[in-house]
């Protein structure tokens, strides 16, 4: 192995013991960018072991991240983060939740789906993980165990809903890929639609077979009989939320608006519902705006830092040493795909979405294009993986997020329990959409009029 | 991590959350930019090059100076398998050598290559390539060294407050947190 392979190698295995440390993964990057230029370039001129770095190369940094600056496609990202902050604080997850209750809650499990339906509306409306675990966690929690729930059920429903969020579009996960990709924001998101669907349907049909098997864990609620002032109290809850995501995705979809213009008349939109719901004050609004900044401030020191990584990692010939080793491997270019994402998914244990879309995302993706996969396709199976991934112990954020606004009672552990038949459904919607590529493909070949 | 405050975290951190909160109302500045092209875009027909720069424009000034603001809050995930079970003390020294090892090498090539970035943009009088496009380029250029500038005085800060615990504050008898 050459000796700028063995840096290469050296500088992967540092970040990922040094994750361990707690020391904030941006700075992380950044720093062991520096740092092994300094090895390779003292390497190189004073042991006159030729590595081919220096200090020009890495302040290739400066370059790379003014194109992040004056790249307009990612300004959908703030965007859609205030959206989602506005929509948390617009209080249309309380009706929602409920009107579906009194529609569901007679039947076995009713509640636990009705949590699911609330997660994939608001999964396709906001795209901030911790926003809606943390949500769903206040407003559906203690319903659910007041009326007999099991808790690691009740847990485990509210954790995995809350990751969709990830996923279903409009996402700030997808829209950060799609940049890594060079790809179009909208065909991504267009593709991810049908597969989030997938993972919603796989989760509330296990609620109910569950349900169905156990009464015990889900028992029947009581609840306000549905009548004709429920259907229009119901009506009045989804239209809202139902209008936003219409606006977004299908101005998308019609080429109507670019993502970027989308988020913005998107922000816009929530910033609307809260007013007319009377929740937006001018300390909400100075709150949300600036908890978007803090949000996505990290979110680019995060970019930032992992650009400068790439970078140097590249330099060293990283790029180069994982193509090979995975071209060497023996099997076809399914079996190296699926090495991929299984990899993926091991990683997902300890490192979460931002490191494993900005590092490990650009140094794969080259190979399985020119394995001949469709990019679409494979990017929305490395989502659904990064998805899962919240939800692995130990380092998944959703269920710390959980753990932080759930009642006493409810432990790590029982979390734990509860997260893991849903693991399990993402491993069987990630088979899904790796037999069904038309899952993926589908909508976006019909878009744009 | 609860860190003692110092007479210079004191001077520094309030302006810091300051100017965060005050870049804060960038992002409504932006929506309305973005509303008012699209509105203008179908009212006449026309998208100008100028409100799309603008919003790039707006958005890098404020994800750059947030910077410093979230390193201030601490908002920076955090993996915090191991993180939690470390005393006080020990996360401390992770913190004073994560920030002199990782964070100010870091600062410190962005700004001695960011500068020349800035100056030269200066020099040339570099505009906007695009037909319509807005002048003087060198100064959202500016916003990366002056952002990470920011984060450079955060980092002193709070590298104060980690020497106070560590060198200045007696140890507790008892290791707890």
């Amino acid at each position: 192995m050459a000796p700028n392979e063995i840096l290469a190698l050296a500088m992967f295995a540092s970040f990922i013991v040094l994750v361990f440390t707690g020391f904030p993964v941006a700075w992380i990057l950044g720093g062991l960018a520096v740092l092994f230029t300094a090895i390779a370039v003292v390497i190189d001129v004073d042991c006159g072991v030729p590595i081919g770095m220096d200090w020009a190369y890495t302040s290739l940094t400066v370059d790379r991240t003014w194109n992040v600056m004056e790249n307009w496609v990612m300004v959908a990202l703030p965007m859609f983060i205030l959206m989602g902050l506005l929509l948390d604080r617009s209080g249309i997850a309380n009706q929602l939740m409920l009107s579906f209750a009194r529609l569901f809650g007679r039947l076995r499990g009713g509640l636990a789906v009705t949590v699911a339906i609330i997660g994939l509306l608001l999964a396709a409306s906001t795209g901030i993980i911790g926003a809606s675990v943390v949500l769903l966690a206040l407003l559906g929690l203690p319903v659910m165990l007041d009326n007999g729930y099991d808790k690691s059920l009740a847990a485990g429903t509210v954790c995995a809903v809350g990751t969709l969020g990830i996923l279903i579009p409009p996402s700030i996960m997808l829209v950060l890929m799609a940049d890594r990709m060079s790809m179009s924001v909208g065909d991504l998101f267009l593709g991810a639609v049908f597969p989030g669907a997938l993972l919603g349907i796989l989760y509330i049909l296990y609620i109910l077979i569950y349900a169905w098997l156990r009464p015990s864990v889900a028992p029947a609620a009581e609840v306000e009989p549905f009548n004709f002032e429920a259907v229009v109290q119901l009506f009045l809850a989804i239209l809202p939320p139902a209008f936003l995501i219409l606006a977004v995705l299908g101005s998308i979809f019609f080429g109507i608006a670019t993502p970027t213009e989308a988020a913005g008349v998107g922000a816009a939109g929530a910033m609307l519902l809260a007013t007319v719901k009377r929740r937006l004050s001018f300390a909400v609004m100075r709150d949300v705006l600036r908890e978007t900044t803090r949000t996505t401030a990290f979110i680019f020191a995060v970019l930032i830092g992992a650009t400068a990584f790439s970078l140097v990692l590249r330099g060293l010939g990283g790029d180069e040493l994982i193509e090979r080793v995975l071209l060497n491997l023996p099997f076809g270019p399914n079996g190296i795909l699926i090495c991929i994402l299984a990899a993926t998914f091991l990683l997902g244990f300890f490192l979460d979405w931002i490191e494993l879309t900005l590092i490990i995302l650009p140094l794969v993706s080259p190979v399985v294009v020119n394995l001949g996969f469709d990019p679409v396709w494979f990017t929305v199976l490395f989502a659904v993986c990064l998805q899962t991934s919240f939800l692995t112990p130990p380092v998944g954020f959703a269920i710390f997020y959980l753990k932080g606004v759930a009642p006493p009672e409810i432990d790590v552990m029982t979390i734990y329990r509860g997260v893991t038949p849903f693991i399990i459904l993402q491993i069987l919607g990630l088979i899904i959409i790796f037999k069904w590529q038309a899952l993926v493909t589908w909508l976006p070949a019909q878009a744009y009029g | 991590m609860e860190l003692p405050d110092t007479r210079l975290s004191r001077l520094i951190d309030p302006l810091l959350i300051r100017i965060g909160e005050a870049i804060s109302w960038l992002w409504l500045l932006l929506m309305i930019t973005i509303v008012g092209n699209v509105v203008l875009r179908y009212a006449f027909g026309e998208g100008r090059v100028e409100f799309e720069e603008i919003q790039w424009h707006i958005y890098a000034c404020g994800f750059l100076l947030g910077l410093a603001y979230a390193y201030q809050a601490d908002s920076h995930i955090r993996v915090d398998v191991l993180h939690e079970r470390l005393t006080v003390r020990t996360r401390a020294w992770i913190e004073l050598y994560g920030t002199l090892l990782f964070v100010l090498p870091f600062i410190a090539v962005i700004l001695i290559f960011g500068v020349p970035f800035v100056t030269a943009s200066f020099h040339m009088g570099e505009v906007s390539q695009a037909p319509g496009g807005l002048p003087l380029r060198w100064i959202i250029k500016a916003a990366l060294p002056i952002g990470f500038g920011l984060l450079l005085i955060a980092a002193i800060a709070r590298l104060s407050r980690v020497c106070t615990l560590l060198f200045l504050t007696p140890e507790d008898p008892r290791g707890a947190e």
